[in-house]
């Protein structure tokens, strides 16, 4: 099979992945999304899905996303609003996308910030183009390039130079799956904050049913801007799940990013952070907590281009029955990125024996006066600690739980937000219950 | 009927006969001290009544307080009064003292059928018994007994000891890695706990732990089997003549230091 998708140029496995692409072609778009699109389905159509043999995917297969046949949709989807779940903070403003569309009337906008859909942002804004064509090199990245030949979903949210938005703001991506037209879902997204500005952000991805989330978030932090980027992956048992974001920090911005993903089939976040300028805080880090058949990807490029950056990387996942969970994290220090300070982390803890945890860690370091780390470990739960945990008459099961706890709450304490830290811990305590 | 009644009990190792038919019985009010030389059992001895995996019991019987031990989980255990204070008590990070001595306490409140303490009853009771200790309160917040020393762990095991109110507590060698201050610490800390109605077993090598917990019977522990009983005086005996006596054909002469399960 694996053969069979390495041929090229265009190959048959590629072409039902493209044959919606036709539907955008009758919307009114700007030229320069027009050639996007048609840049990102050309270069899809040389690629097809990246295979095990590809560098950076030997340890997730998308075989098992062949047997499915995928629809993209343009037409406005019809949804009951009932089902959608409560807002994670009572206190927060809420955006809501639907299959990846915009729903301004189910949206909340605080004051300061800015939320349009990708269509309209991408007229309406201002040097928006800028932001929305960096893509890199799309034939090492088909994922992201099928996303860019079908870009039209997803919103772009601004926050304007100097604001600090004072209430979290919550964007949910409410996904509605079917088995006999199993849709696939392609938002595109940015968010933008201005110089000197602050927002906290809730990611959430959830949904019903079967469907493909192939989702690209580009960030990008002018000077000295702050962003706390909290991210829930919760997408229904039967989703396959593909979130790309793109970070590019200026000078003396700061990112903190966490995510806790529980939700999916088939997963994979991928981090690209660009540390463009000087004296950036770049924090990302995550739980992943897995059982029955469940994969899991975090690949993760922490990329210093000058001096005095911070940087951490920092996963822990615990893992239960075939679940298998995948850590490719990579921190580049570029020659005149002295005085850098990096650290990586990722450890997993192995519930059954059938459990997998993989890992590739690295650290490419150009520099020569930096402070870099890296440690990557999985192991089973301590049988000492548990024996002294029921020796002091604490029932086995909750021994295990009070373990497992402790040992994402070092993951955890990255989070500076108490009330997003709060959730995580009872999204942890909700899944050990089960 | 004595609180705990061990009878002819055998326990193998991954195959190995550790214990070869030990009988003893404690009763209630009673301070116990088994002694015996390094590899004679004495570990072995306290991790099967406190419950441990990985122990295989071939014959005889333990019964505590009417109910036979050896049926019973170790979260039970615990629940129907038995405490096992560990030689090296295991080290917890990212849970708090605190969180660990409230989830046990309340997880034997609730097996017992008592009502659940209310975090403000349980925090005062903890600070009452941690100022007995000496202990700074501080330390309560740190991960379970990561980076305390050799002595705060021993008196955190004591600490443990006095919040759950066992009837039967097991100290395993809980004089090693102790300087005298810190082995005076502890030993008062279990002395204040002596009672009518709880009894000690106190496992050690050596007989200087019982200059400070004065035991009411001494037993000696060797070959996997208690091969003397007596008072007091028999640990100054073996202080002065050493465990000599006690090893038969082909067991190991008793070593300087170290320790072996």
């Amino acid at each position: 099979m694996n053969a069979f998708l390495q041929q090229d140029p265009i190959n048959e496995t590629t072409l039902p992945w493209l044959e919606d692409v036709v539907k955008l072609g009758e919307q009114l778009a700007a030229d320069w999304v027009r050639a996007l699109r048609h840049t990102g389905a050309e270069q899809f159509s040389r690629t097809g899905l990246p295979t095990t043999a590809w560098e950076g995917w030997q340890h997730t297969n998308l075989r098992p996303m062949l047997q499915t046949y995928f629809h993209y949709s343009i037409d406005a989807v019809k949804f009951d609003v009932k089902k959608l779940p409560e807002k994670l903070l009572e206190d927060s403003d809420r955006i809501v996308l639907v299959n990846g569309q915009y729903q301004p009337q189910l949206s909340d906008v605080p004051k300061g910030v800015t939320v349009m859909s990708l269509m309209d942002a991408s007229v309406q804004i201002e040097g928006i183009e800028q932001h929305l064509v960096t893509l890199g090199d799309l034939r090492k990245t088909p994922l992201k390039a099928l996303n860019t030949a079908y870009m039209h979903d997803g919103i772009v949210l601004t926050v304007k130079d100097g604001v600090d938005v004072v209430r979290p703001v919550e964007v949910l991506f409410y996904n509605i799956g079917s088995s006999d037209r199993v849709p696939a879902i392609y938002p595109r997204t940015l968010y933008w904050l201005g110089k000197n500005s602050g927002l906290t952000l809730l990611e959430r991805h959830v949904g019903e049913g079967v469907y493909l989330s192939n989702g690209y978030s580009g960030i990008a932090l002018e000077p000295a801007s702050r962003l706390k980027f909290y991210k829930f992956e919760e997408e229904s048992k039967g989703a396959y799940h593909f979130s790309f974001t793109g970070l590019q920090q200026q000078k003396n911005s700061s990112f903190e990013g966490f995510s806790c993903a529980t939700g999916g089939k088939l997963a994979r976040q991928e981090y690209q952070n660009l540390l463009i300028d000087s004296g950036i805080s770049s924090m990302v880090g995550g739980i992943y907590l897995l059982k029955d058949q469940q994969c899991h990807d975090f690949t993760v490029l922490t990329d210093h281009f000058e001096p005095n950056g911070k940087s951490v990387q920092h996963f822990k996942g615990v893992i239960d029955d075939q679940a298998r969970s995948v850590f490719q994290g990579k921190i580049h220090v570029r020659r005149s990125a002295q005085k850098t300070d990096g650290n990586q982390l990722n450890h997993a803890l192995l519930l059954s024996e059938t459990a997998e945890a993989s890992f590739k860690p690295e650290l490419e370091i150009y520099a020569d006066d930096v402070k870099c780390s890296h440690g990557a470990a999985s192991g089973k739960l301590d049988e000492t600690a548990l024996f002294y945990l029921q020796s002091r008459g604490i029932p086995l099961a909750e021994a295990k739980s009070l373990l497992i706890q402790s040992f994402l709450n070092e993951a955890l304490a990255q989070v500076s937000f108490a009330p997003v830290k709060e959730i995580y811990e009872e999204r942890i305590r909700t899944w050990l219950a089960h | 009927m004595a609180m705990l009644e061990i009878e002819n009990l055998h326990a193998t190792v991954a195959g190995r006969e550790v214990l070869k038919g030990i009988t003893l019985s404690v009763n209630a009010g009673e301070v116990h001290a088994v002694m015996g030389p390094n590899g004679s059992g004495k570990s072995t001895l306290s991790y099967v009544l406190a419950g441990r995996e990985g122990y295989q019991i071939t014959k005889g019987k333990v019964t505590f307080m009417g109910q036979d031990l050896l049926a019973m989980a170790p979260e039970e255990r615990a629940a129907a009064g038995i405490f096992l204070a560990f030689q090296y008590p295991v080290e917890i990070p990212g849970v708090s003292t605190t969180t660990f001595l409230k989830t046990a306490l309340n997880a034997i409140r609730k097996k017992r059928g008592e009502k659940e303490l209310q975090p403000i009853e349980f925090l005062k009771l903890q600070k009452e018994k941690t100022s007995k200790l000496g202990m700074d309160a501080e330390m309560l917040k740190r991960g379970v007994n990561v980076g305390f020393s050799g002595g705060e762990k021993k008196r955190n095991e004591v600490l443990q000891m006095a919040m759950l109110e066992p009837k039967l507590a097991i100290l395993d060698e809980t004089d090693s890695g102790l300087d005298i201050d810190a082995l005076k610490v502890v030993a008062e800390g279990v002395n204040a706990l002596r009672a009518k109605d709880r009894a000690f077993l106190v496992i050690t090598h050596y007989q200087r732990l019982l200059n400070h917990i004065k035991p009411d019977v001494v037993h000696v522990l060797a070959q996997g089997k208690i091969q003397k009983t007596g008072g007091p005086e028999l640990a100054l005996l073996l202080e002065e003549k050493g465990y000599a006596g006690f090893y038969g054909d082909g067991e190991a002469a008793p070593r300087a230091g170290g320790k072996s399960i």
